[in-house]
């Protein structure tokens, strides 16, 4: 897969169909970091490990390069998906941006609990079968069954947190200037543990339909609180309800955004019980 | 045009969490953490994430400063090198090199650290050099070097994570080492134990199953009552005992003075929760004592340590995986400053000074007649100045906030007649200099940090140093070079070659082989793999010594006059004397003036509200701060964090020391607090 991708990059660079490719490079000593590949000998340095989420990255790079530059971002399936709410979210202008799709392992399939871990747009790699994650034994504890008890193991787990801030980091789709969580009137500031409704529910519900579940929040999380799983319930109701998921559609806005019943556009069916609402 | 990636190390605490710094036209613009880090695995706390922030501020220093009266003015490098050679070399003629005194930096490398106690050591013939791991893990050095050989961290920090049973004492890891409490929490998952002993209830006590809220400083007799409980239950490991132990007879006739009854009055814990405790810590199967300042900021602090280690031993918890003795030390560098010499008893490797031995080796390595006589710690020579210390020479440290009793401390330095400071910005303690040399921070130099699990982790240089700001490295070359040393290395990888050469348990470490993951101490060859856990099949000083803890306890206890105890501490948006976070834009958004935590009832009893200003006055000093009313102090406790200028928690502080490290007694004194008069209420 990776001769591959080092062939689609350096072709497209020379051929400049764009201006840089976003990857990881392994440098001196095996050190991996992100870099923009901007010269086709570059390229043989070219790596696909770690995973590292680089669509926050590539929103900032063409922020700050000149107007026309274009921008490949290599990219697995959750930043394919990251790119695409950021674009319908207009933070992303779609002309610069290009994406070289590679397909994930089945081992990083599973330590991810990604329900489609190749991109729409896949370039290289062979596309594997996605994990429910509803099945995973962690996440069923937390989102399945009485809520008394599922709420006191959530309030055990949240009371952790100490105020980092990375989920948010390194969340591709957190790029709110100014944040909700730096707003005083919502979470207090210079105490920790960070409250569980003032920050961690009022981020998930502002990701509830823009969470494309890539698990970055959770492995940057120093004491380990399953913030994947927060999103699941969201992400689940919005597929069964408006058959939505973020991240999958280019067009598709989420059914949040609008008044479903004046404006039922933007590719949505309207779901069954807004029939009996009208009838009130 | 396009940013650049490169991986170093954070500089705040010692866990040493790898971060990677995005660079943009010379530039640090931004902080990720570093998914590969064999400590942080791709986590960060706050001030991690903030890393940055400090780095381009306005304040940073830029040139070279003389004091002229009240100002300073800017003077060139080579004016300022020629007058500090001048300055120091004058006075220690005048009144002997003993007179002349240097604190090194537990923040700068341990190449920077190795080339200041070399040149002390050489210039001035003075053993004079010590820095602020005085002020914290002294007693660690000490207390543990004694019981087991080896004055450091037993295990590596994701051993925690398989550990059965986790005894946190004195350590409030959650704000101060977050990174660690992760793995403390992994293990919780996986079903461990976690026992928390410290007299607040800070967030890891919330966090943990069982808090033991003990009146301040009585550790020991908490300690030696779960140690007789568990010797009468017959639960120590006494295979472990016999072959691996010595003094234990004494040990055992010493506990018999500490029945748990007895230690239930002294700490205020009910017995029948000691001696639940202490089953369940000698009865798991790995058990890990972490402790921090809670354990070291006492006049007894060594002993304090001796206690811990005894309890360890006792039950064989030490010398395997998962077990062991966890002491998280502060700073980002301050073991490897402990490492390479900068202590005043001790040569690079913990090699003494009054060693005939030793020092033969050390003469004739570098080629100078050097002193036997083992030097003055860093509150001696401050309490000392004007009087046996005369010049001194401080690299990157801030004892105007840092050292207790600030006030004699601020007397003191006004009295030298001869006071340099190396620092990246103008500190309280600067104010003071005669002359102040513009240095640079972590992003703008390479050399190595040893963090609190012994591992040599290699920083890179990511920007340029701003204006005429030198590496630490570079000016001590200097200054060495103006003294008559020669100190001609043109890369600090060369004085980690020399660091290898002269001491045998660093003996493998080069720069290219840290390059990826680091390495452990000990690492004697360039063939070895480096060292995970200590003390596996016997201690570094052969049999593990069970040594009886001397007991004193708080020296200043609350009286009519003086009725609160003041314990002071971390907390997690701020570090240390400030200097960095405070000019944060992150952290100070978090937190930008200083408080004391008061509990309710105080409150209640005496008409303070939140956010009230209150007064906190000791015996040596008073502040005037922002009442915090919480639950997490006890009754008749007050907490004052110590990173704030303008209300210093180490005004009121007490000066006496532990007799054998010689550390200040932090964690308690007597104070009493009122409310301040209404116009001097913000409102």
């Amino acid at each position: 897969m990776l001769d591959k991708l080092k062939e689609i990059v350096i072709s497209l660079l020379k051929e400049k169909k764009t201006d840089g490719a976003l990857g990881l490079r392994k440098g001196k000593w095996d050190i991996v970091q992100p870099h923009v590949f901007s010269d086709p000998d570059q390229v043989e340095a070219l790596v696909v490990e770690p995973k590292w989420l680089l669509a926050k990255m590539a929103m900032s790079i063409l922020r700050s390069s000149p107007e026309g530059y274009r921008l490949a971002v290599i990219s697995r399936s959750c930043d394919e998906r990251a790119l695409t709410e950021l674009v319908k979210r207009n933070q992303i202008e779609k002309d610069g941006l290009l994406t070289i799709g590679i397909a994930c392992s089945a081992q990083q399939a599973s330590a991810c609990l990604c329900q489609r871990p190749y991109p729409e747009k896949l370039d290289a790699g062979e596309p594997v079968a996605g994990v429910d994650p509803f099945q995973d034994e962690t996440i069923r504890e937390l989102l399945v069954g009485e809520g008394p008890a599922r709420m006191e193991k959530w309030a055990k787990l949240l009371k952790r947190c100490i105020k980092c801030y990375g989920c948010r980091n390194s969340c591709p789709i957190c790029v709110c200037v100014p944040c909700k969580l730096e707003d005083e009137v919502w979470v207090e500031t210079g105490v920790i543990p960070a409250e569980m409704i003032a920050y961690h529910l009022i981020r998930a519900f502002h990701l509830s339909d823009t969470c494309v579940a890539c698990k970055a929040c959770q492995e940057a999380c120093p004491v380990n609180i399953p913030l994947l799983a927060l999103q699941l319930s969201m992400r689940d109701a919005l597929q069964k309800t408006y058959g939505y998921e973020a991240g999958l559609d280019a067009e598709k806005r989420s059914p949040i955004l609008y008044d479903l019943i004046k404006e039922p556009g933007e590719g949505h069916v309207l779901p069954d019980w807004v029939n009996t609402l009208e009838k009130k | 045009m396009n940013p650049e990636f490169i991986k170093t190390i954070c500089p705040y605490c010692g866990t040493g969490c790898g971060l990677i710094l995005k660079v943009e036209n010379g530039t640090v613009v931004g902080t990720y953490p570093d998914g590969k880090h064999p400590v942080s695995h791709g986590t960060l706390c706050i001030k991690g994430w903030s890393a940055h922030e400090f780095i381009h501020h306005a304040d940073r220093l830029k040139t070279p400063l003389i004091r002229k009266g009240d100002r300073f003015e800017e003077i060139s490098w080579s004016e300022a090198i020629s007058l500090a050679a001048e300055r120091l070399k004058a006075i220690a003629e005048r009144y002997g090199g003993d007179a002349v005194g240097g604190l090194c930096s537990a923040k700068c490398t341990n190449e920077e650290n190795y080339l200041f106690q070399k040149l002390m050591r050489m210039a001035f013939r003075t053993n004079n050099v010590d820095h602020c791991a005085r002020l914290c893990h002294a007693p660690t050095a000490a207390g543990m070097a004694q019981t087991t050989g080896s004055g450091a961290m037993t295990n590596s920090i994701s051993d925690l994570a398989g550990a059965e049973c986790v005894l946190i004492i004195g350590s409030n890891a959650a704000e101060s080492h977050p990174i660690i409490m992760g793995e403390i929490y992994r293990a919780s998952d996986r079903g461990a134990q976690i026992i928390v002993v410290d007299p607040r209830r800070t967030m890891v006590a919330e966090n943990a199953g069982i808090h033991l809220r003990i009146n301040p400083g009585t550790d020991i007799p908490l300690l030696c009552g779960m140690m007789e409980h568990i010797i009468n239950a017959g639960l120590h490991n006494t295979a472990f005992i016999q072959e691996r132990m010595e003094n234990f007879e004494e040990l055992k006739n010493f506990l018999q003075s500490w029945p748990v009854e007895k230690a239930a009055g002294e700490c205020g814990i009910d017995e029948g929760e000691i001696r639940k405790v202490a089953e369940i810590y000698a009865k798991a199967k790995d058990a890990a004592i972490v402790y921090c300042m809670g354990i070291t900021q006492h006049a007894c602090g060594t002993a304090n340590v001796h206690a811990i280690c005894d309890l360890a031993m006792l039950c064989g918890h030490i010398g395997k995986t998962y077990s062991g003795v966890y002491p998280l030390r502060g700073q980002n560098n301050v073991q490897g400053s402990c490492d390479v010499g900068g202590l005043p008893n001790v040569y690079p490797g913990y090699q003494s000074v009054s060693d005939p031995a030793v020092q033969e080796k050390f003469q004739k390595a570098w080629g100078r007649e050097l002193s036997a006589k083992p030097g003055l710690t860093v509150t001696e020579m401050i309490g000392t100045a004007g009087k046996d210390i005369r010049a001194l020479y401080i690299m990157a440290e801030n004892p105007a906030l840092s050292d207790p009793d600030v006030n004699h401390v601020l007397k003191s330095l006004s009295k030298l007649d001869f006071l340099i400071v190396q620092d990246i910005f103008l500190t309280e303690t600067a104010k003071f200099a005669h002359l102040v040399l513009p240095a640079a921070c972590f992003a703008e130099k390479t050399g190595t940090y040893t963090n609190t699990e012994r591992r040599f982790q290699l920083l890179r240089k990511v920007v340029d140093p701003p204006g005429e700001a030198k590496g630490d490295f570079d000016i001590l070359c200097l200054l060495a070079k103006a003294l008559g040393l020669d100190f001609s290395y043109n890369h600090p990888g060369e004085v980690m070659e020399e660091i290898a050469w002269l001491v045998p348990a660093y003996g493998g470490v080069r720069f290219n082989r840290l390059e990826l993951a680091g390495l452990q101490w000990p690492c004697p060859d360039p063939g070895h793999p480096g060292t995970r856990f200590l003390h596996e099949h016997q201690f570094t000083r052969g049999r593990g010594l069970f040594i009886v803890p001397q007991y004193t306890p708080p020296y200043e206890k609350p009286d009519e006059e003086f009725p609160y105890y003041l314990n002071t501490g971390r907390m997690f948006a701020h570090y240390h004397t400030g200097t960095m976070t405070r000019r944060s834009p992150f952290l100070n958004r978090e937190l930008e003036e200083p408080y004391a935590e008061i509990n309710p009832e105080d409150a209640l009893r005496t008409d303070i509200r939140e956010g009230d200003r209150i007064r906190i006055t000791s015996r040596r000093g008073s502040i005037v701060t922002a009442a915090r009313i919480t639950e997490r102090v006890a009754r008749g406790c007050i907490f004052a964090p110590f990173h704030f200028t303008e209300a210093r928690a180490n005004t009121l502080t007490n000066p006496v020391l532990d007799p054998i490290s010689k550390i200040p007694e932090f964690k308690v004194c007597a104070v009493r607090m009122e409310k301040e008069p209404y116009e001097e209420q913000k409102r």
